[in-house]
């Protein structure tokens, strides 16, 4: 009996025993903990660079493949499912997923930081300032939403148009069979909750930063670790109150409010900011991130430190993967009913023009704000208290006291609503894709994620949080190269399914 | 004025039939969208002309021709319609107030809908086919009236196989076939079930989800 019961939440138990080990090593062995750290992160510039390069370029020229393919009418469930949304909302809620709090937290810390350190040329200058341009927009771009794009489609496609059950595992089916039910199916559910734990806590750390910065900058409240402590902690409160009392529905409306108020702010510092200078910049950026685009997503300096490459690209591919399986269910759960290429159009090219207008609007003014009056100081105090940045930049707008308090409402929202759907996605992952995972499974997701972006701030705050990323995701990059294999044989196969019986008629 | 918040989903009677509110357009004057429950069709209205009604255990009313009870305490088996008359969805979930789903499967905490929303088995009324015979029927809001023959204008309710949850024209796919099988109904003889291409497959057959997979109605939208 408790064998059985052992066999049927073994992933749940392997992966919060995993993840467990990891809190209490950070807990007690916190200099140990930041020891390691340090060194896989070394480790990472030199050894695991190029997997990490290689994947995510493949996974965009592999989304691209799929638009033009002959796969690309293929509907993502039955043949009459009509989209759940329309596409207006659909892609705003795509956005609001694939980017959420990271885009508030970097949009003027980036460009800000390539700006006083540029990956090549000297800092301060007009062509640094277009090389942070260029590298935010690669960051950024095509291939955070090419890794959504594959993982979500294969969840998609997998579960409405072969029914299976929602969990990574199942994408497998092509190559593993029935076999996606044993050991190794379980073996890959594991590894894909570990990188999920870790990317949530990585947004989630990062959140608790920004919210403490943000209540530092509008109510004078110290920006102290403590204090992100306890933000993480009444945020892992409310959420629980959430999930046990049917506040669900509630989560709904905060994450469509959060995602107008952003579109809103963005409207609005270009009402306020320099117009004229955004839109040049996102036309002049796009130009250069096209024709520098293969030069970027390949660039590893062998014969010189990585350091940049590092601290920058390898963090972000590794974050990207780590949050897939998240961003994947979701984007798979709001896309049923769309083809093949709408997925593709809708997932890699509109988000990826979203961003990049994004990044134009508050990179863009940031920098001519920094480029035009000379103020090195002020790009120095940006590019050193990060999660400040976008508090600084909005002091510097007409409106201020009203962007920095939407602003902070915006990042508070978008955590809540995180943390919340991560459990949600957590409990699906780990109970073997049901779409009915249990509150107390969920509770449980919720207390340990929430535990491990604390200890992650404990032990050193932004480097660790990265470093975990880029550990926690390697072994996912993996399963996500052989997923695209698996896809593609799936895809053919209901191809050929359709073709079959139109052969016949 | 009446001072009735109409929403989204919910049952109310209009010219003394029961309707579902699948829209409003607070823009418009008639800003009201119904769909008639016995025959799905479309009706537009104001606030101000409909009344509520919230559809509770052992009612009984017509969806689409066919007559439901709802229950409570019955476990569904796949196939069956459920009314979602106390939704709480997760935050992956989309579905809302007293929208009827059918159900794919069902575990321990609750269904798995053809729509892939996990719906826990609080949330839902079972639909059973066929009027109880103590249930309270809630398809008019005054029974004085009505003719007995409900039917009488809709000859597809007094149907000889309108307890069987199959129609004519629905297409049905197999599963767990190499290449794929569709066929539409063309025919029901007692209990076997007459498919396009010369097929004939009993009707626990059909319903068997593991077996046969339904796919959709070309003539009902």
């Amino acid at each position: 009996m408790d064998n059985n019961k052992f066999k049927e939440n073994s992933v749940f138990i392997l992966s919060i025993l995993i993840t467990l080990i990891f809190i209490i090593w950070g807990v007690f062995f916190t200099e140990n903990l930041t020891n390691v750290t340090d060194a896989v992160y070394n480790g990472s510039i030199d050894y695991l660079g190029w997997v990490y390069i290689g994947a995510t370029l493949f996974f965009v020229i592999f989304s691209i493949y799929l638009l033009f393919s002959k796969y690309g009418n293929i509907r993502l469930g039955r043949k009459n499912d009509k989209p759940d949304f329309n596409t207006g909302s659909w892609l705003a809620m795509l956005f609001g997923a694939g980017m959420g709090i990271g885009i508030v937290y970097w949009s003027v810390a980036e460009p800000i930081t390539h700006y006083t350190a540029p990956p090549y040329g000297n800092g301060y200058t007009i062509d640094a300032a277009n090389t942070a341009m260029k590298y935010t927009f690669f960051h950024w771009g095509l291939h955070p939403w090419a890794v959504y794009t594959v993982i979500g489609l294969a969840l998609a496609f997998f579960q409405y148009n072969k029914r299976l059950p929602a969990a990574i595992s199942s994408a497998f089916y092509p190559i593993l069979g029935d076999r996606i039910h044993g050991p190794i199916g379980k073996t890959i559910d594991i590894l894909s909750i570990f990188a999920t734990v870790f990317g949530i806590a990585t947004s989630l750390g990062l959140g608790a930063m920004q919210i403490t910065a943000g209540m530092h900058d509008i109510f004078g409240i110290p920006n102290t670790l403590f204090i992100q402590l306890l933000v993480i902690l009444i945020a892992t409160v409310l959420f629980i109150i959430s999930i046990n009392t049917g506040l669900e529905r509630g989560i709904k409306y905060l994450s469509n409010a959060a995602i107008i108020l952003s579109i809103a702010i963005m409207v609005l510092i270009l009402l306020v900011g320099p117009a004229l200078t955004v839109i040049k910049v996102f036309f002049n950026t796009i130009g250069l991130y096209i024709s520098d685009f293969l030069h970027m997503s390949l660039r590893l300096n062998p014969f010189s430190e990585g350091e940049w490459i590092a601290t920058w690209t390898l963090f972000y591919w590794a974050w990207w993967i780590a949050w897939a399986p998240f961003v994947g269910m979701f984007i798979a759960r709001v896309s049923k009913g769309r083809t093949v290429k709408e997925f593709v159009i809708g997932v890699l090219i509109v988000p990826t023009l979203g961003t990049c207008l994004w990044m134009s609007v508050f990179g863009g003014s940031a920098l001519e704000l920094v480029q035009s009056t000379g103020n090195r100081d002020l790009a120095n105090y940006i590019a050193e208290n990060v999660s400040l940045s976008i508090f600084t930049f909005f002091n510097y707008l007409p409106l201020s006291s009203f962007l920095g308090i939407l602003g902070f409402a915006v990042v508070a929202i978008y955590y809540i609503t995180v943390a919340d759907t991560a459990t949600f996605v957590l409990g699906m992952l780990s109970e073997g894709g049901t779409l009915n995972p249990s509150n107390k499974i969920k509770m449980t997701w919720g207390i340990i994620q929430s535990a491990v972006a604390a200890v992650l701030l404990l032990a050193g705050g932004l480097n660790v949080l990265q470093t975990a990323s880029i550990l926690a995701a390697l072994p996912f990059a993996f399963i996500m190269i052989i997923m695209c294999y698996s896809l593609q044989k799936g895809l053919k196969n209901e191809l050929e399914l359709q073709r079959g019986i139109r052969k016949r008629e | 004025m009446k001072l009735f918040q109409v929403r989204k989903g919910q049952f109310v009677y209009y010219n003394n039939e029961l309707h579902k509110v699948y829209a409003i357009k607070p823009m418009y004057k008639l800003s009201v969208h119904l769909i008639k429950l016995r025959d799905l069709t479309q009706h537009i209205t104001n606030a101000a002309s409909v009344e509520r009604y919230i559809p509770k255990e052992n009612d009984s009313f017509i969806f689409d021709h066919k007559v439901y009870t709802l229950s409570k305490n019955q476990k569904p088996v796949a196939g069956n319609l459920i009314l979602i008359n106390n939704p709480s969805p997760d935050t992956l979930d989309h579905y809302s107030l007293n929208e009827i789903e059918v159900v794919e499967t069902v575990d321990n905490k609750g269904v798995v809908t053809s729509d892939l929303n996990g719906i826990k088995h609080t949330e839902y009324l079972l639909m059973i086919p066929g009027r109880a015979p103590d249930s309270h029927p809630i398809d008019y809001k005054n029974m004085v009236n009505v003719e007995e023959d409900i039917g009488g204008d809709y000859p597809q309710t007094i149907q000889p196989y309108s307890e069987l949850s199959v129609q004519l024209g629905d297409i049905f796919k197999k599963r767990n076939s190499d290449v794929l099988f569709e066929a539409m109904v063309v025919a029901m003889k007692g209990q076997t079930i007459y498919l396009g291409g010369g097929h004939e497959v009993p009707y626990e057959e059909l319903m068997d989800t593991e077996k046969w997979e339904f796919q959709y109605n070309p003539f009902n939208h």
